[in-house]
């Protein structure tokens, strides 16, 4: 049955159903659009779990779901190029692929969503708006996940920037403003960079000629299929072409060419993740977004730019993801300790957490530089992992700043007395975080550094001193806030509400999930990981003989 | 011979786990029946434990290995877990279900008035989890992973009164100083994985790999030593050792179960788990006999100097961990486990009766007692049977065990023999200066102490049994233990020299204490008074924690503060000044927009102007 329902394109646009009925809901009916708000995101989390479910039934390596319509055809004047020539045109294809790589964050993505829309509850005006922009956001996400159509990605990557942009300057604290200003530069920076990149690829390996039965038919593509068959399975295609006096050829991508580009991904996908030094607009947003909106984009956002990085960087510039494997582990090594050593000192609890997250974004750096199967498997199990973790410590954020009225650290205390849930449920976040094994954050961890320590021991090892420092901050800010004696200010707080209680049940339990039975992720990783390791495999071979 | 029991061995764990989720799950609501949950729970365990330690003992009986469950597999890193049951696992799982249980028992005494004492019990069963599953793990990543678990256990119990500042600091303390030797194990881990033949992990694949040297010397030195990195940081020994004192914050019954049982066993148990990569590298033996050897006699002094009940029996373990690791170093194994069988007894023992001390007296300052003797029999006597076997005297289970390293390393190892034997000199000494200033004398004025409840006294009296007897199990006389942990005949002759030598030293520290604490005939400050800076030096513990305060505390405070300045200014100053930049840019752009259309004419004749150049120039190129 799932195989006839066009599960993809099912899953990423089916919030849409509830933008059409919010339209027609009053703006004062706050409950009404919270419970279709809600509701709606219960929509795909289903159909993700159900395609989940059955993509665990399925054996075949290289398994994936794909569903693949023409959508965009530009037509060129192919008369200027000769009569020899019948057709000329650019070719955008709405082209939804789900494979091992992104099947687990599209799931995910679901599930924060569901769980940030659940902490949306907090949020206290304009709610029609906010539940709009929140499931407009959420078809993005899963359009950048599921697209393999370089400009259809591109267009999902702006709904996220558009939709997000509002979210925290309208819902935000008080210098919210400034943040997502903050954030739409940085970011718009880095979707400059990305839009030409993209556009020097489909104009060069995107290319392709075929001889029709009336003349030659030339086209650009965007489909990732087409380019990555013109770069590593067709020898023949004009990109390889090395021009000659003779023969111009301006299809030809040198390796200058390559390397530029590859530095640009980096670039426009590292603004995301955040690579150092591109992080410090993310500080701003974490500080003053709203707690739901800050969950998915700690939680989800910040793998787009780690996705983005393997589906593209990586995967179609190998040898120079190769080449450069030493400096992304410097990165990452950097992000971690850096990220870790400034957690550290931070007076804010969201700051902590903000530069936890770089520190952990560190590590998946480490795992996609080990460019082995067993150190991106660990990246993507870090990406789960981070996601669900930092969607699970904002949410208690938001639950804490909604009694407390604070997140600076030092008027905060002893809340394991007046909140014992809440505070027992930030202890299990905090020890995910440092990577407790038993909890999702171990596998990552373990498995970046066992995939790096393959390649770079020297390296690895410096990250590995990372896992103490990540104690030191976890334990400094937790124990801060819950242990230790209770100012007269933290007393008599309401434990969690239902409503807060179920997202975060929910999330503890994926995590323990993931921690006490990895397999449940590995098991469609896996399927992915092996294409990738033939394909570093070739590589291999060209670059050694 | 076909095992019946040896194949059931994952219930052991099963039972205080669900005890554990019961717990957490109903948790407030139990009350007094969640005690009897984990009571029951662990008595099931210890049950088992017992059958299949019995069952081993009948036979010489193969290892029984069930690794069939695929937890992980993500490209060339495959892993399998299940358990595994030989030998050395059944002792363990005898000791730590029966402490764990005795513990049970005791705190539900000791425990009574506390409200959270659900989440006490809750804990603990997480404990006794953590640690069965560490002892039957079938390969390093589970016994890792439950490595972790029974850190991040000790440290929710070490915390478990979260509301007292020194309780916060001695958790998060014991959590980070043995994370620091968590690191060494995991790149050990690591590193092993790379090397073994087919990247297996599972001890019966290290333990080929290691007899068929297919690993290189220098690998297995450094694996050896990283692994043992974790046993320092676990067992507390030197320089990792000073989150073990600190862990005193945490209820008494729970340093009886970290420093029995649980925690602090671990790192001994590790090496004995990993023997063969030690064996194969004569270096990192050496590292680990000196370390052991040297925190065996520096944990003993220091213990001659303080004054807290618990933090004297915290350096006691710390010390005695020291010999153990002192004898796995000179290749005594037998020796170290059975040190570790019988010190699991008479600490616990001493944990718990001085948990019942303080619970009568509400002090833990042993200047503050005395004269306990007369109103707390059961206690007096079983703390002293638990006092002479820690001390190694005659014929309490302590000086077996004591004796069996001494003599390994009479043969060879002259310097550890001394510094073994001296180390225990100090240790009767501190056990007697406790003794004698806790029980004899006179109570301070207006203290009134009663002997604990039953639940409390009867564990006592069952950890006084086994610490009395359970030293025969291994003497030179009847060394059945060796043979049947290490399957090859022991030939142990009674070495009567050292025997005799430990004995009187045993015997001198303990009549200097009662002279100095007992009798009161030579003056306290005897020493202290001519020397005060040797016995500041000695109470401060040598300065350790003052020095790794200002090296690594305040060093990464400072730097994490210089990164936070630098964030700020430098890495978003760049940003802020580009910002400005482009904002600079933009104005020009909104002054040449002003609406004023001369300006837009005059600039549209430049530019024709520009373009009309460069056209003309081009032509000239």
């Amino acid at each position: 049955m799932i195989d006839q329902l066009p599960m993809l394109t099912l899953i990423a646009f089916s919030p849409l159903i509830g933008v059409l009925i919010l339209l027609f809901v009053s703006k004062e009916n706050g409950r009404a659009i919270k419970v279709i708000g809600i509701a709606t995101t219960m929509i795909p989390l289903l159909l993700s779990a159900w395609l989940y479910a059955d993509f665990l039934t399925r054996t075949a390596v290289g398994f994936q779901y794909s569903e693949q319509h023409e959508w965009l055809r530009i037509a060129l004047n192919h008369e200027m190029l000769g009569d020899q020539i019948k057709s000329f045109i650019y070719e955008f294809k709405y082209n939804l692929v789900a494979d091992g790589l992104s099947l687990p964050l599209v799931f995910l993505t679901a599930l924060v969503g569901s769980m940030a829309a659940l902490a949306s509850v907090l949020i206290k005006k304009r709610w029609k708006t906010y539940f709009i922009l929140f499931l407009l956001l959420e078809i993005g996400m899963f359009g950048v996940f599921l697209a393999q159509d370089l400009f259809l990605f591109f267009l999902f990557f702006e709904v996220t920037l558009v939709t997000t942009f509002f979210l925290i300057g309208i819902w935000g604290y008080e210098k919210s403003v400034q943040a997502a200003n903050k954030f739409l530069i940085y970011n718009g920076i880095g979707s400059a960079v990305m839009l030409i990149a993209f556009f020097i690829i489909v104009n060069t390996a995107g290319y392709t000629q075929e001889n029709g039965p009336d003349g030659l038919v030339i086209s650009y593509s965007g489909d990732l299929h087409a380019i990555m068959n013109n770069l590593f399975s067709d020898t023949n295609a004009m990109v390889h072409v090395q021009p000659d006096p003779q023969q111009f050829n301006p299809f030809f991508l040198s390796n200058t060419m390559k390397w530029t580009l590859f530095i640009m991904l980096v670039v426009a996908f590292g603004i995301k993740l955040p690579i150092f030094p591109f992080h410090t607009w993310m500080l701003k947003v974490h500080m003053e977004a709203p707690p739901s909106v800050v969950m998915i984009h700690s939680g989800i956002l910040l793998k787009m730019g780690a996705y983005g990085l393997i589906r593209f960087g990586i995967l179609l510039f190998p040898e120079q993801a190769k080449g450069w494997a030493v400096v992304l582990a410097v990165l990452g090594v950097v992000n971690i300790l850096y990220g870790a050593a400034l957690a550290f000192v931070q007076k804010d609890f969201k700051l902590v957490l903000a530069y936890s997250s770089i520190s952990h974004m560190g590590i998946v750096l480490l795992g996609i530089a080990a460019l082995n199967p067993t150190g991106l498997g660990g990246a993507v199990f870090q990406m789960v992992s981070h996601g669900l973790i930092s969607a699970l410590m904002f949410l208690i954020v938001g639950c804490l700043y909604e009694r407390t009225k604070t997140t600076t650290l030092s008027e905060l205390g002893g809340l394991a007395a007046s909140i014992p849930f809440i505070s027992g449920i930030l202890l299990v976040a905090g020890m995910a975080s440092l990577g407790l094994p038993g909890l999702s954050g171990f596998v990552g961890e373990f498995l970046s550094f066992l995939g790096l320590f393959a390649t770079m021991k020297g390296i690895a090892t410096v990250g590995i001193l990372g896992i103490i420092l990540a104690a030191v901050y976890v334990l400094r800010a937790v124990l801060r806030i819950t242990f230790g004696k209770r100012p007269e200010s933290m007393a008599g707080f309401r434990d969690a509400r239902l409503v807060e209680a179920v997202p975060m049940i929910v999330l503890v339990a994926f995590i323990v999930l993931l921690g006490v039975y990895p397999a449940v992720l590995s098991h469609p990783l896996n399927q992915s990981l092996i294409g990738f390791d033939q394909l570093i495999q070739t590589l291999n071979l060209k670059i050694g003989g | 011979m076909v095992s019946d029991y040896s194949q059931y061995a994952w219930l052991i764990p099963l039972f205080p786990l669900l005890s554990f989720l019961i717990l957490t799950a109903f948790g407030r609501q139990t009350k007094e029946f969640g005690v009897y949950i984990s009571i029951v729970a662990g008595f099931i365990s210890f049950v088992i434990a017992l059958l299949i330690f019995f069952e081993r003992l009948g036979g010489n009986m193969e290892n029984y290995t069930w690794n069939q469950f695929e937890w992980l597999k993500v490209g060339d890193f495959s892993l399998s877990m299940g358990f595994e049951v030989t030998n050395l696992n059944a002792l363990m799982l005898v000791i730590v279900t029966l402490v764990s249980l005795v513990v049970n028992i005791y705190s539900k005494g000791y425990m009574h008035d506390d409200d959270r004492i659900t989440v006490f019990f809750s804990y603990v069963a997480l404990f006794t989890f953590s640690m069965l599953g560490l002892v039957i793990s079938v390969n390093v990543l589970m016994f890792y992973i439950f490595w972790e678990l029974v850190g991040v256990c000790s440290f929710l119990l070490v915390g478990f009164w979260y509301f007292k500042p020194e309780a916060k600091a001695a958790a998060k303390k014991a959590f980070i100083v043995t994370r620091i030797g968590d690191v060494g194990l995991f790149i050990g881990m690591l590193l092993l994985f790379w090397y073994m033949p087919a990247h297996a992990l599972d001890f019966t694949s290290i333990h080929n790999a290691i007899m068929d040297a297919k690993i290189p010397g220098n690998i297995v030195t450094l694996i050896a030593i990283l692994i043992f990195v974790g046993a320092i940081g676990k067992s507390g020994q030197f320089p990792l050792h000073t989150w073990l004192p600190d862990a005193m914050e945490g209820p008494t019954p729970i340093s009886a179960l970290i420093h029995a049982a649980t925690m602090v066993a671990a790192g001994v148990y590790l090496v004995a788990r990993t023997y063969d990569i030690f064996s194969a590298s004569p270096t990192a033996m050496t590292v680990v006999a000196v370390i052991g050897g040297f925190t065996a006699i520096f944990a003993a002094t220091i213990g001659v100097a303080q004054n807290d009940i618990k933090r004297i029996l915290a350096y006691s373990t710390v010390s005695q961990l020291g010999y153990m690791m002192l004898a796995l170093g000179i290749g005594a194994y037998t020796a170290g486990i059975f040190h570790l069988f019988t010190h699991a007894f008479f600490k616990a023992l001493l944990f718990l009766g001085s948990g019942s001390v303080i619970h009568a007296v509400h002090t833990q300052d042993i200047h503050e007692m005395g004269g306990l003797a007369k109103k707390m029999k059961v206690t007096t006597w079983t703390f002293a049977i638990g006092a002479l076997a820690l001390s190694g005297i005659v014929p309490f289970s302590g000086f077996w065990s004591k004796d069996a390293i001494l003599s390994a390393a009479w043969h060879g190892h002259p310097v550890l023999f001394w510094v073994g034997l001296i180390a225990a000199f100090f240790t009767a000494f501190y056990m007697s200066r406790l003794f004698f200033c806790v029980f004899a004398g006179k109570a301070p004025n207006g203290q009134k102490a009663h002997e604990s409840p039953f639940s409390m006294t009867m564990p006592l009296v069952v950890l006084a049994v086994l610490a009395l007897l359970a030293g025969f199990v291994f003497t030179p006389f009847n060394p059945w233990m060796g043979t049947w942990l290490t399957g090859d005949a022991v030939d142990e002759d009674a070495n009567w020299a050292v025997m005799i030598l430990s004995t009187l030293v045993g015997f001198a520290g303990i009549g200097l204490g009662w002279l100095m604490y007992g009798k009161r005939s030579i003056p306290v400050d005897f020493i202290s008074g001519k020397a005060p800076w040797l016995h500041t030096l000695l109470y401060r513990k040598y300065f350790i924690d003052e020095l790794y305060d200002v090296v690594f505390v305040r060093s990464l405070k400072r730097i994490g503060q210089w990164f936070n300045r630098f964030d700020d200014y430098v890495v978003d100053g760049a940003v802020r000044a580009l910002a400005r930049g482009g904002f600079a840019i933009g104005q020009l752009g909104t002054r040449l927009q002003n609406g004023q259309v001369q300006s837009y004419g005059l600039i549209m004749l430049l530019g024709l102007l520009i373009l009309a150049l460069v056209l003309a120039g081009g032509r000239f190129i």
